[in-house]
C-alpha cells in the first residue's frame, strides 16, 4: 500500500514538477526504490518498444535485437549522468546529494513510460501516412523528460535557470570525459596485461 | 557379435556416404543476393555458363584484345576485334558469317585503328567508335562505308580538345550518342545528319567538405598540384526500346553509378528502397564498365572489380548476381562487355579473347518470367510464378512483395500484410493495413459501438457513485 502511494506520488511529480521536486527534496517524499523501479520500467519499455512497435514504424532488424543492449543505452547513461552531475555540482555549490540526484533523474524518466507504452499500442494500428503522430508523441515524451530533468536539477541543487542549463550541458561533457577516461584505463590495463604475459612467456620459454 | 558387426558396417557406410557426397551441379561461382537489410544471402544460381568461344575455335583467328560486342535483334553477335581492327559477325550457331576488315572510303582503302565501341541499328547499320582515328564510322549491313562523323565542331569546345570516341549508341530517331575519353561534360550528342548538337547528362561534381577544407588552407602552388574537382566521366552506355539512355560510371564513390537519361538528359532511373543499383554492398565497391538493357526495364551491369553481373529490374531491385573473376570456365580475367539475347547472356573477356555464354537455369527463367509479368502489371499471373520462385528460394524478397501486391488486389488484406511484411515493403504493407483496418472496423462496428457505450455508461456511473459518497462524507463531517 505504501509502495502504491509512492508510485502515485511519482505521477504527481510528472504533472506538477515545481511542487513535486520541492517536496521530493525537502519533505523526503522521494524514494530511491521508486527511482530504481522507474529505471527498470523504462528499460523494459524500451525493450518492448523495439520488439513490439508496429511494423510501419519499426525499422529494427529482428536478428539484431538484443535486450542486453538496452542496459548500454539506458542504465549506463543513467549512471553516467548521475555520477557526472554529482561530480560537477559538488564543485559548483550544488546542494544536492548523490541520492537526491539519482531520485530526481529517476522520477524525471517517468514520462517515457507514460507515453511510450500507449504509443507502442497505437503504432500497431497506424499506417505510414499517420506515422507522424507516432513520432510526434515520441518527441513529446523526450521533451517532457528533459523538462522534468531540468526542473529536477534546478530544485535539487537550488540553482538559477542559466546555471542549471550550463550545468546540464557541462554534465554531458563530463559524461564524455568519463567515457574517455574509462576507455583509456581499459586499454592501458590491456597493455599491462599483455606486457606481463609476454614477460611470463619469455621467461617460461627460456627456462 | 552380430550387432557389433552391423554397427561397424553401418558406420562405414555412413562414412562412405559422407566422404563421397552426391556430385552437385558444378558451378564456378555462388549465387547470392542482398536482403532488405543489406546482408548477402544465398540464392539459387540464375544463370550457368553454357559455352565459351574464342576466335580460333570459330576459325577466324585469335581475337586480340576485343573491346566490345553487340547482340543485334536478329540474333547475330557482332564482335569488335580491336587488336586486329576488324568486326567478326557470328550467327546463333556460333559460325562466323562475316568479317569486316576494311572498307572503301571515297575510293580509297580505309580501316579501323584500335576501335573500342560498336553498335548495330535495327536496320542493320553498323556504327563503330573508331577511337584512334578519332571518328565514328557508319557501315551498312553488307559492310560498305556509308559515312564518317568526326570530332564535334562548336564554339563551346576548346581548341585543345582531343576527341577519342570510346562507345557509340544510336537511338530510334537516328541521333548518335558518343562516350568519349576524357570528356567530363557528358555524352556527346549528334543529330541524324552527324551534326554536333550538345552534351547531355552531365555527371554532377562530387563535393567533399574535407577536400574543400584543404583547398582553402593550401597555398596557390599547392592548390595547382591538387586534383581538380571535375565531374566523373561516363564509361559506357546503352539505349532501351523507348529511347532512354542508360549510362555507367566506373567511379567507386558515386552513389549513382547507373543512370537512365531521358531525352533532355535528366536521370530518371527508378530506385525503390534505400539501396540503389550500386552492385556489391561491400567496402570495396563494384566498378561498372558496361551495361546491357534487356526488355521490360531489366538491365544488367558488368562489374570489373569482381567480374560479376548484377541484374536489376525497372524498380532498381536486384534480381540476381552471377559471374566471378577466376580461371575456371564461366569466370573472367578482364571482362569488358556484356550483351544478352533471349535467356542468354554473353560476356566478352578482353585478356582471354573469349566470349562466355550463360544460359538461364530454371530459377533464372522463373524470375525473368515472373518479373516480366510483374512489370507489365499482371500481378495475379506473376504471383503464381513467384510462388514457384519461393519454392526454390525462400529468401527471395521480391517474390513476397509480388504475391503481397497480388493479394492486395484480390482483397485478401490480412494475408497481403503477412507477405508484404516478409518482403519488407512498408509502403504497400501500409496500404494493405489501411484496407484491412477499415474492413475490420466495418465488420465489428456493432461490437465496438456496444463496448464504447458500455464503457461510457460505466464511467458515468462510477463518477456519480464517487460524488454521492463524497457528499455523504461531507455531510457526515458537517454532522
Amino acid at each position: 500500500m505504501r509502495l502504491l502511494k509512492e508510485m502515485k506520488y511519482s505521477l504527481h511529480v510528472a504533472f506538477h514538477p515545481f511542487d513535486g521536486f520541492w517536496d521530493l527534496k525537502y519533505e523526503n517524499k522521494g524514494k530511491l526504490r521508486i527511482a530504481l523501479i522507474i529505471l527498470l520500467a523504462v528499460t523494459v519499455t524500451m525493450i518492448l518498444n523495439r520488439q513490439y512497435a508496429g511494423y510501419v514504424v519499426n525499422y529494427n532488424h529482428p536478428l539484431e535485437l538484443n535486450s542486453i543492449d538496452e542496459l548500454k543505452y539506458i542504465v549506463l547513461p543513467f549512471l553516467l549522468w548521475c555520477i557526472a552531475n554529482w561530480s560537477l555540482t559538488t564543485l559548483m555549490d550544488g546542494e544536492g546529494k548523490f541520492k537526491e540526484i539519482v531520485i530526481a533523474t529517476g522520477y524525471a524518466m517517468l514520462p517515457l513510460i507514460l507515453v511510450y507504452l500507449p504509443n507502442i499500442l497505437l503504432s500497431n494500428f497506424i499506417t505510414l501516412r499517420e506515422s507522424s503522430f507516432y513520432y510526434l508523441l515520441e518527441s513529446a515524451a523526450g521533451l517532457w523528460f528533459i523538462w522534468l530533468l531540468f526542473i529536477g536539477t534546478m530544485t535539487v541543487h537550488q540553482y538559477t535557470v542559466t546555471k542549471t542549463i550550463a550545468t546540464m550541458l557541462l554534465t554531458v561533457v563530463v559524461m564524455g570525459v568519463i567515457i574517455f577516461l574509462g576507455l583509456l584505463f581499459f586499454s592501458l590495463i590491456q597493455q599491462i596485461v599483455s606486457f606481463a604475459y609476454t614477460i611470463y612467456q619469455e621467461l617460461s620459454l627460456r627456462a | 557379435m552380430k550387432i557389433k558387426l552391423s554397427i561397424v558396417i553401418l558406420t562405414a557406410a555412413a562414412m562412405l556416404i559422407g566422404i563421397y557426397p552426391k556430385p552437385a551441379l558444378a558451378s564456378p561461382y555462388e549465387g547470392y543476393t542482398y536482403s532488405y537489410w543489406g546482408e548477402a544471402v544465398n540464392s539459387p544460381i540464375a544463370y550457368l555458363p553454357s559455352k565459351t568461344v574464342t576466335g580460333q575455335e570459330i576459325g577466324v583467328g585469335a581475337w586480340a584484345a576485343p573491346s566490345d560486342m553487340f547482340a543485334a535483334s536478329d540474333g547475330n553477335l557482332y564482335v569488335l576485334d580491336s587488336g586486329n581492327a576488324r568486326i567478326v559477325v557470328l550467327n546463333r550457331e556460333w559460325k562466323a558469317v562475316r568479317e569486316i576488315k576494311g572498307f572503301q572510303n571515297n575510293g580509297k582503302e580505309d580501316g579501323f585503328n584500335n576501335p573500342e565501341g560498336i553498335f548495330v541499328t535495327e536496320a542493320g547499320h553498323i556504327y563503330v567508335a573508331d577511337t584512334d582515328n578519332r571518328r565514328v564510322v557508319e557501315l551498312d549491313g553488307s559492310g560498305a562505308f556509308v559515312r564518317e562523323i568526326g570530332a564535334p565542331q562548336s564554339e563551346v569546345i576548346s581548341s585543345s580538345f582531343e576527341y577519342y570516341p570510346r562507345k557509340v549508341i544510336v537511338d530510334k530517331a537516328g541521333r548518335i550518342y558518343v562516350v568519349a575519353r576524357g570528356v567530363f561534360e557528358g555524352i556527346i550528342e549528334f543529330d541524324g545528319d552527324g551534326r554536333f548538337t550538345g552534351f547531355m547528362g552531365t555527371n554532377r561534381v562530387q563535393f567533399d567538405p574535407v577536400d574543400l577544407f584543404w583547398k582553402t588552407v593550401s597555398t596557390k602552388e599547392q592548390r595547382e598540384k591538387l586534383i581538380r574537382f571535375v565531374p566523373i566521366e561516363f564509361n559506357n552506355a546503352d539505349v532501351d526500346a523507348d529511347g532512354f539512355i542508360y549510362t555507367t560510371t566506373a567511379d567507386k564513390q558515386s552513389d549513382t553509378p547507373v543512370k537512365r537519361l531521358n531525352p533532355s538528359g535528366i536521370d530518371v532511373l527508378r530506385v525503390n528502397g534505400n539501396i540503389g543499383p550500386i552492385g556489391d554492398l561491400s567496402r570495396e565497391r563494384s566498378a561498372f564498365i558496361d551495361i546491357d538493357v534487356s526488355g521490360n526495364g531489366v538491365y544488367r551491369t558488368l562489374d570489373s572489380t569482381r567480374g560479376r553481373i548484377f541484374t536489376y529490374n525497372e524498380d532498381g531491385n536486384l534480381l540476381y548476381v552471377i559471374g566471378q573473376m577466376g580461371n575456371q570456365r564461366g569466370t573472367f580475367k578482364n571482362p569488358v562487355a556484356i550483351e544478352s539475347f533471349d535467356n542468354r547472356i554473353f560476356v566478352l573477356d578482353r585478356d582471354l579473347g573469349r566470349i562466355t555464354e550463360f544460359a538461364a537455369t530454371e530459377f533464372g527463367k522463373l524470375v525473368n518470367e515472373a518479373n516480366r509479368l510483374y512489370s507489365i502489371g499482371k500481378h495475379n499471373d506473376a504471383a503464381k510464378l513467384w510462388e514457384e520462385v519461393l519454392r526454390l528460394d525462400a529468401n527471395y524478397e521480391m517474390a513476397y512483395i509480388g504475391i503481397g501486391k497480388s493479394l492486395l488486389r484480390q482483397g485478401e488484406y490480412k494475408q497481403a500484410m503477412t507477405y508484404l511484411k516478409l518482403g519488407n515493403d512498408r509502403e504497400y504493407y501500409s496500404k494493405a493495413l489501411t484496407k484491412y483496418r477499415r474492413e475490420y472496423m466495418r465488420d465489428n462496428f456493432g461490437l465496438f459501438m456496444t463496448g464504447a457505450i458500455a464503457l461510457l455508461l460505466a464511467v458515468m456511473a462510477a463518477r456519480r457513485f464517487a460524488r454521492t459518497r463524497k457528499e455523504g462524507m461531507g455531510q457526515d463531517a458537517v454532522a
